[in-house]
């Protein structure tokens, strides 16, 4: 049976079985089959369809037909991006030879090298690659669970979330509470949860000027902290009450009924409640057996695990070192991933790991700041080797370049990801 | 000095800033395509590879002393944005010269 992507698109018992047949594969080109289409995963298909010049085969498994990028969600929810400034398809993956498929993958099979797909049938691979981005940890914070992500929104896997959580804050009476349940360390976009409160002031300051807004942390200190107590001072006077560890902002529960959220035992009436809860690798590298507690451990020389040669683990899911959990990180892991495959699969010359990460926020309208470094690969991790920050006190054109900068950053490393 | 460079004759701002220059030996490497083009994989998570612009200004088709000259003046510090003086900052010579022999082979 010849291997086309017919045969997998009909995904019957008999082609399933045929694309598992290692004879059929050892005829074909090298397969590398891609679960989870954001930041790593999109480059990596990307990057090894368009680099190996049709010489590999790859699949790309993503359930959704429109990724809502969670970089710039913040702008949409302070009202800067309208929700399809931030949605992109998967046509110019495809339009460059990548095999799309908009499914869930439910399984792993490392002896038999298959992923198994939720529609049916499986699909063969001699390189994989997840890049599943990030779950949340059960029982994270007391009274919050996936049930109650209507009432109280995590926001945090962009799209719909982001959607009702911007209708919440718009929903908002006058002068009412909106309070956020920040995350521990490590987690998806360390200054996130920082620029979304700076985008939920400035929405208020326009339309809601006497609302308050209350961040329970359970983190002495978070990035870009004097840069955004800075800002939050300089145009939120009053707005934000931000406690936390020392004062017990780690010690919050919530009552998505009631609307309450407590802290350390003091219990506040709140109208619109984001809890961004503890995260884990997604969880397909749970059931691919990558994961060693809640991330998926890689070698930093070219992201693939430690627990299997064959398979690779990118973007916020991995465990990699110094870098931060960010889709700029995600992106980069995924050049270094895709020369690596490529090289393994083709013969093709593998250059030596360079990563890189900056990540933008805006504080204000015309106000950003930024922060990057540089990494290397070493035995132990991927480790830091050089880096930046914004600083505070900066003129207003340096904040507007900032700002500038980071708009044309969006276009291109959107441009990057999905062709 | 501006922190963000003009779109339009780049390089000719590089070359014309008072008190810099660059190595006659600096210009003179052959850039290797190959690796110029691993490596800038980097630059396109923010340049990107159509030419197109917007905030972030287009790098493709430059001369390659041009590109050669802007990479070290952010190299040296002369040119202050903070991202490209630490990208430049690790970045070797050979790797300057590839980079700008593969952005020179992009058409817009």
């Amino acid at each position: 049976m010849k291997l086309n992507r017919r045969t997998f698109l009909g995904t019957t018992a008999a082609a399933s079985a045929a694309l598992a047949a290692p004879m059929v594969m050892a005829q074909g080109r090298p397969r590398v089959v891609v679960v989870g289409g954001g930041a790593g995963g999109a480059t990596a298909a990307r990057y090894i369809a368009k680099d190996s010049k049709g010489e590999v085969d790859v699949t790309l498994i993503e359930p959704t037909r429109t990724y809502y990028t969670c970089f710039f969600s913040n702008l949409y929810l302070g009202g800067f991006k309208e929700i399809d400034d931030i949605g992109h398809t998967y046509g110019g993956l495809a339009a460059n030879g990548v095999n799309v498929v908009h499914d869930w993958a439910t399984g792993v099979d490392r002896d038999a090298k298959t992923v198994a797909l939720a529609g049916g049938g499986s699909v063969a691979y001699d390189k994989l690659i997840l890049s599943p981005g990030i779950d949340f940890v059960d029982g994270a914070v007391e009274g919050w669970d996936m049930s109650a992500q209507n009432a109280m929104p995590h926001a945090y896997k962009a799209g719909s979330q982001s959607e009702l959580l911007r209708a919440q804050l718009q929903a908002m009476p006058q002068g009412g509470t909106f309070a956020m349940v920040a995350p521990p360390n490590p987690y998806r976009c360390p200054p996130g949860p920082y620029e979304r409160v700076s985008m939920v002031a400035h929405w208020m300051k326009l339309n809601n000027p006497t609302a308050k807004i209350l961040v329970a942390d359970p983190k002495p200190k978070f990035s870009k902290m004097a840069l955004f107590e800075e800002g939050w001072n300089n145009h939120y006077a009053g707005m934000i009450d931000w406690v936390g560890e020392d004062f017990g902002g780690g010690v919050v529960s919530v009552d998505p009924a009631a609307m309450t959220v407590t802290i350390d035992g003091e219990v506040t009436n709140v109208d619109v409640c984001n809890v961004i809860p503890a995260m884990k690798a997604g969880r397909i590298a749970d059931l691919a057996g990558v994961t060693d507690g809640k991330w998926a451990p890689v070698n930093a020389a070219d992201m693939s695990s430690k627990a299997d040669a064959d398979i690779y683990v990118l973007g916020d899911a991995s465990q990699q070192g110094d870098m931060p959990k960010s889709g700029f990180s995600a992106n980069s892991q995924a050049k270094v991933c895709a020369n690596a495959v490529r090289g393994a699969l083709t013969g093709s010359k593998v250059f030596p790991a360079k990563y890189s990460n900056t990540c933008w926020s805006l504080i204000e309208a015309n106000d950003g700041v930024k922060v990057g470094a540089t990494y290397e690969a070493t035995e132990e991790k991927i480790a830091k080797v050089d880096g930046f920050i914004s600083q505070t006190g900066e003129t207003s054109a340096v904040r507007k370049a900032t700002y500038e900068e980071s708009e044309g950053w969006y276009t291109g490393i959107t441009s990057d990801m999905f062709g | 000095m501006s922190d963000i460079p003009a779109n339009t004759a780049p390089a000719a701002a590089a070359i014309s800033a008072p008190g810099f220059s660059v190595a006659p030996e600096l210009l003179a490497i052959e850039g290797d395509m190959e690796y110029g083009e691993y490596l800038a994989s980097e630059c396109t998570a923010c340049h990107q590879a159509s030419g197109a612009n917007n905030g972030i200004p287009a790098i493709i088709g430059w001369e390659p002393d041009d590109f050669v000259i802007a990479m070290h003046a952010y190299k040296q510090k002369h040119r202050d944005n903070p991202v490209m003086q630490m990208v430049t900052g690790r970045l070797a010579n050979d790797e300057i010269a590839a980079l700008a022999a593969y952005f020179n082979s992009l058409e817009p």
